[in-house]
Protein backbone atom coordinates (compact mmCIF):
# COMPACT_ATOMS: atom_id res chain seq x y z
CA UNK A 1 0.00 0.00 0.00
CA UNK A 2 1.05 3.30 -0.69
CA UNK A 3 0.15 6.23 2.07
CA UNK A 4 0.03 9.89 0.71
CA UNK A 5 0.35 12.59 3.00
CA UNK A 6 0.48 16.47 3.31
CA UNK A 7 -1.69 19.57 3.71
CA UNK A 8 -4.67 20.60 2.29
CA UNK A 9 -4.79 21.18 -1.49
CA UNK A 10 -1.34 20.26 -2.00
CA UNK A 11 -1.59 18.00 -4.75
CA UNK A 12 -2.21 14.52 -3.37
CA UNK A 13 -4.48 13.11 -5.37
CA UNK A 14 -3.14 14.66 -8.39
CA UNK A 15 -0.07 12.86 -7.97
CA UNK A 16 -1.98 9.60 -6.75
CA UNK A 17 -4.03 9.44 -10.15
CA UNK A 18 -0.57 8.15 -11.85
CA UNK A 19 -0.66 4.86 -10.01
CA UNK A 20 -4.01 3.33 -10.49
CA UNK A 21 -5.32 0.61 -8.68
CA UNK A 22 -7.60 1.07 -5.48
CA UNK A 23 -7.35 4.51 -4.29
CA UNK A 24 -9.44 5.98 -1.37
CA UNK A 25 -9.27 9.51 -0.10
CA UNK A 26 -10.01 11.99 2.66
CA UNK A 27 -9.17 9.03 5.37
CA UNK A 28 -8.73 11.33 8.13
CA UNK A 29 -12.33 12.17 7.70
CA UNK A 30 -12.98 8.09 9.11
CA UNK A 31 -10.92 8.12 12.35
CA UNK A 32 -13.22 10.00 14.73
CA UNK A 33 -16.19 7.82 14.01
CA UNK A 34 -13.72 4.49 14.12
CA UNK A 35 -14.40 2.14 17.23
CA UNK A 36 -11.03 0.71 16.48
CA UNK A 37 -7.85 2.54 14.93
CA UNK A 38 -6.18 -0.47 14.20
CA UNK A 39 -8.95 -2.47 12.90
CA UNK A 40 -9.79 0.59 10.67
CA UNK A 41 -6.18 1.05 9.50
CA UNK A 42 -5.69 -2.89 8.57
CA UNK A 43 -9.00 -2.54 6.52
CA UNK A 44 -7.65 0.98 4.89
CA UNK A 45 -4.14 -1.54 3.92
CA UNK A 46 -5.88 -3.83 1.58
CA UNK A 47 -6.54 -0.19 -0.69
CA UNK A 48 -3.43 0.12 -3.25
CA UNK A 49 -3.32 3.59 -2.45
CA UNK A 50 -4.25 5.60 1.02
CA UNK A 51 -4.78 9.47 1.22
CA UNK A 52 -5.16 11.24 4.45
CA UNK A 53 -4.64 15.07 4.44
CA UNK A 54 -2.51 16.11 7.38
CA UNK A 55 -4.85 18.26 9.93
CA UNK A 56 -2.98 18.70 12.77
CA UNK A 57 -0.69 21.31 11.90
CA UNK A 58 -2.83 24.09 13.23
CA UNK A 59 -4.28 25.43 17.17
CA UNK A 60 -5.71 22.97 19.05
CA UNK A 61 -9.29 23.21 18.34
CA UNK A 62 -11.40 24.97 21.38
CA UNK A 63 -14.46 21.92 20.62
CA UNK A 64 -13.80 19.05 22.36
CA UNK A 65 -14.87 16.41 19.57
CA UNK A 66 -13.06 18.56 16.93
CA UNK A 67 -9.77 17.99 19.41
CA UNK A 68 -10.93 14.05 19.19
CA UNK A 69 -11.14 13.92 16.09
CA UNK A 70 -7.86 15.85 15.15
CA UNK A 71 -5.97 13.39 17.21
CA UNK A 72 -7.56 10.10 16.22
CA UNK A 73 -6.76 11.44 12.47
CA UNK A 74 -3.16 12.05 13.33
CA UNK A 75 -3.21 8.18 14.69
CA UNK A 76 -4.77 6.95 11.88
CA UNK A 77 -1.52 8.21 9.93
CA UNK A 78 0.81 6.92 12.40
CA UNK A 79 -0.98 3.45 11.92
CA UNK A 80 -1.30 3.75 8.07
CA UNK A 81 2.52 5.00 7.84
CA UNK A 82 3.63 1.75 9.58
CA UNK A 83 1.55 -0.45 7.08
CA UNK A 84 2.58 0.86 4.04
CA UNK A 85 5.28 0.25 1.83
CA UNK A 86 5.75 3.41 0.76
CA UNK A 87 4.85 6.93 2.42
CA UNK A 88 4.87 10.00 0.43
CA UNK A 89 4.64 13.33 1.58
CA UNK A 90 3.28 15.89 -1.14
CA UNK A 91 3.82 19.32 -0.56
CA UNK A 92 3.04 22.30 -2.99
CA UNK A 93 2.62 19.98 -5.17
CA UNK A 94 6.21 18.26 -4.55
CA UNK A 95 6.36 14.46 -3.43
CA UNK A 96 9.21 13.69 -0.96
CA UNK A 97 9.47 9.58 -0.07
CA UNK A 98 9.55 9.29 3.85
CA UNK A 99 9.49 5.53 3.64
CA UNK A 100 10.34 3.01 1.25
CA UNK A 101 10.39 3.11 -2.75
CA UNK A 102 7.46 4.49 -4.64
CA UNK A 103 5.64 1.49 -6.72
CA UNK A 104 6.21 1.22 -10.56
CA UNK A 105 3.46 3.73 -12.59
CA UNK B 1 15.51 32.01 -11.99
CA UNK B 2 12.68 31.47 -9.93
CA UNK B 3 12.84 30.68 -6.07
CA UNK B 4 9.88 29.81 -4.32
CA UNK B 5 10.20 30.53 -0.71
CA UNK B 6 7.46 29.12 1.76
CA UNK B 7 7.07 28.89 5.01
CA UNK B 8 4.66 29.02 8.43
CA UNK B 9 4.16 32.09 10.15
CA UNK B 10 7.26 33.20 11.30
CA UNK B 11 9.32 31.01 10.21
CA UNK B 12 11.78 32.80 9.07
CA UNK B 13 10.74 32.59 5.27
CA UNK B 14 11.19 36.35 5.20
CA UNK B 15 14.44 36.59 6.34
CA UNK B 16 16.04 33.62 4.32
CA UNK B 17 14.37 35.30 0.90
CA UNK B 18 16.05 38.68 2.16
CA UNK B 19 19.60 36.85 2.45
CA UNK B 20 18.87 35.30 -1.16
CA UNK B 21 18.15 38.49 -2.25
CA UNK B 22 21.55 39.94 -0.33
CA UNK B 23 23.55 37.30 -2.43
CA UNK B 24 21.97 38.36 -5.99
CA UNK B 25 23.05 41.01 -8.96
CA UNK B 26 22.02 44.72 -8.15
CA UNK B 27 19.50 45.97 -8.72
CA UNK B 28 17.13 44.90 -6.19
CA UNK B 29 13.16 45.83 -6.30
CA UNK B 30 10.83 44.81 -3.11
CA UNK B 31 7.50 44.15 -4.29
CA UNK B 32 5.73 45.13 -1.37
CA UNK B 33 1.68 43.35 -1.22
CA UNK B 34 0.50 44.98 2.44
CA UNK B 35 -2.53 47.64 1.82
CA UNK B 36 -2.32 50.43 3.93
CA UNK B 37 -5.43 51.39 5.57
CA UNK B 38 -4.43 53.63 8.62
CA UNK B 39 -1.42 55.44 10.24
CA UNK B 40 -0.08 52.54 12.11
CA UNK B 41 0.33 50.75 8.60
CA UNK B 42 1.72 54.12 7.06
CA UNK B 43 4.26 53.80 10.00
CA UNK B 44 5.17 50.61 9.79
CA UNK B 45 5.92 50.47 6.34
CA UNK B 46 7.96 53.45 6.29
CA UNK B 47 9.96 52.00 9.01
CA UNK B 48 10.75 48.96 6.64
CA UNK B 49 11.30 50.96 3.77
CA UNK B 50 13.89 52.42 5.32
CA UNK B 51 15.34 49.33 6.58
CA UNK B 52 15.01 48.04 3.04
CA UNK B 53 16.73 51.08 1.60
CA UNK B 54 20.15 50.51 3.52
CA UNK B 55 20.40 47.27 1.69
CA UNK B 56 20.05 48.58 -1.63
CA UNK B 57 16.04 47.61 -2.49
CA UNK B 58 13.65 49.98 -3.91
CA UNK B 59 10.23 49.48 -2.88
CA UNK B 60 7.25 49.33 -5.24
CA UNK B 61 4.10 48.91 -3.92
CA UNK B 62 1.71 46.45 -5.48
CA UNK B 63 -1.06 45.35 -3.02
CA UNK B 64 -3.21 44.74 -6.30
CA UNK B 65 -2.92 44.33 -10.18
CA UNK B 66 0.18 42.51 -10.78
CA UNK B 67 -0.60 41.60 -13.98
CA UNK B 68 -0.48 45.81 -14.67
CA UNK B 69 2.86 46.06 -13.08
CA UNK B 70 5.49 47.92 -15.02
CA UNK B 71 8.99 47.34 -13.34
CA UNK B 72 11.05 50.09 -13.62
CA UNK B 73 14.27 47.91 -13.31
CA UNK B 74 15.57 44.52 -14.11
CA UNK B 75 18.01 42.60 -11.81
CA UNK B 76 16.21 40.70 -8.51
CA UNK B 77 12.81 41.09 -7.14
CA UNK B 78 11.81 40.07 -4.25
CA UNK B 79 8.17 39.70 -3.87
CA UNK B 80 6.25 39.51 -0.44
CA UNK B 81 3.63 37.95 -0.19
CA UNK B 82 1.70 35.49 -2.22
CA UNK B 83 -0.84 35.37 0.76
CA UNK B 84 -1.34 38.78 1.54
CA UNK B 85 -1.69 39.74 -2.48
CA UNK B 86 -3.97 36.79 -2.88
CA UNK B 87 -6.40 38.24 0.00
CA UNK B 88 -6.13 41.72 -1.96
CA UNK B 89 -7.58 40.24 -4.89
CA UNK B 90 -10.04 38.19 -3.35
CA UNK B 91 -11.84 40.67 -0.94
CA UNK B 92 -11.16 43.92 -2.47
CA UNK B 93 -13.40 45.47 -4.57
CA UNK B 94 -11.47 46.06 -7.17
CA UNK B 95 -9.62 42.97 -6.85
CA UNK B 96 -10.36 39.95 -9.42
CA UNK B 97 -12.28 37.79 -7.23
CA UNK B 98 -13.14 34.41 -8.24
CA UNK B 99 -10.51 34.96 -11.02
CA UNK B 100 -7.80 35.45 -8.35
CA UNK B 101 -5.66 32.51 -8.81
CA UNK B 102 -5.25 32.88 -12.43
CA UNK B 103 -4.45 36.98 -12.12
CA UNK B 104 -1.85 36.44 -9.69
CA UNK B 105 -0.47 33.54 -11.87
CA UNK B 106 -0.35 35.62 -15.21
CA UNK B 107 0.93 38.33 -12.88
CA UNK B 108 3.59 36.10 -12.00
CA UNK B 109 4.53 35.51 -15.43
CA UNK B 110 4.83 38.95 -16.69
CA UNK B 111 6.78 39.90 -14.00
CA UNK B 112 8.98 37.07 -14.00
CA UNK B 113 9.62 38.07 -17.74
CA UNK B 114 10.90 41.79 -16.44
CA UNK B 115 13.44 40.59 -14.45
CA UNK B 116 16.36 38.30 -14.02
CA UNK B 117 15.70 36.89 -10.98
CA UNK B 118 12.36 36.52 -9.17
CA UNK B 119 11.88 35.43 -5.55
CA UNK B 120 8.56 34.30 -4.08
CA UNK B 121 7.60 34.50 -0.61
CA UNK B 122 4.53 32.57 0.10
CA UNK B 123 2.89 31.10 3.21
CA UNK B 124 2.17 27.39 4.43
CA UNK B 125 -0.89 28.20 5.94
CA UNK B 126 -2.45 24.24 5.14
CA UNK B 127 -1.58 21.91 7.76
CA UNK B 128 -4.35 22.91 10.28
CA UNK B 129 -7.30 21.25 8.63
CA UNK B 130 -9.46 20.24 6.53
CA UNK B 131 -13.14 21.27 6.93
CA UNK B 132 -13.42 25.31 6.22
CA UNK B 133 -16.74 26.66 4.69
CA UNK B 134 -16.95 29.98 2.70
CA UNK B 135 -14.41 32.96 2.54
CA UNK B 136 -11.83 30.82 4.19
CA UNK B 137 -12.19 27.65 1.77
CA UNK B 138 -12.15 29.76 -1.08
CA UNK B 139 -8.95 31.66 0.12
CA UNK B 140 -6.98 28.68 0.68
CA UNK B 141 -7.74 26.80 -2.65
CA UNK B 142 -6.38 30.19 -4.35
CA UNK B 143 -3.23 30.17 -2.36
CA UNK B 144 -3.19 26.40 -2.58
CA UNK B 145 -3.35 26.97 -6.48
CA UNK B 146 -0.76 29.73 -6.81
CA UNK B 147 1.99 27.88 -4.52
CA UNK B 148 1.28 24.74 -6.37
CA UNK B 149 1.24 26.38 -9.75
CA UNK B 150 4.43 28.55 -8.54
CA UNK B 151 6.63 25.55 -7.71
CA UNK B 152 5.86 23.32 -10.59
CA UNK B 153 7.10 26.75 -12.02
CA UNK B 154 9.86 27.22 -10.37
CA UNK B 155 13.65 26.24 -10.70
CA UNK B 156 13.72 26.01 -6.41
CA UNK B 157 11.95 25.69 -4.40
CA UNK B 158 12.46 26.10 -0.40
CA UNK B 159 10.84 25.34 2.86
CA UNK B 160 11.91 27.35 5.75
CA UNK B 161 10.87 25.48 8.94
CA UNK B 162 12.63 27.07 12.50
CA UNK B 163 14.50 29.51 10.19
CA UNK B 164 16.27 26.27 8.05
CA UNK B 165 15.83 26.19 4.70
CA UNK B 166 15.26 22.82 3.42
CA UNK B 167 15.33 22.26 -0.57
CA UNK B 168 12.11 20.48 -2.28
CA UNK B 169 13.20 21.61 -5.90
CA UNK B 170 16.96 22.79 -7.30
CA UNK B 171 19.63 23.63 -5.37
CA UNK B 172 21.96 21.76 -3.41
CA UNK B 173 20.96 19.01 -0.84
CA UNK B 174 22.54 20.30 2.28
Amino acid sequence: MLFITGPLYSGKRTFAARFGGRQIFDVQTLAAAAPDLEKLADELAAYDVVIATEIGGGIVPMDAGERTAREAAGRLACLLAARADCVVELFCGLPTVLKGELPKC
Amino acid sequence: MLTLVIGGAASGKSAYAESLCLQSPLPRTYLATMQVWDAECAARVARHRAMRAQKQFATVECPLHLDRLTLPQRGTVLLEDLGNLTANELYAPDGAGDNTAEAILDGLEKLAAQCDNLILVTNEVFSGGADYAGDTALYLRALAKINNAAAARADRVVRVVCGIPCDYKGGKKT
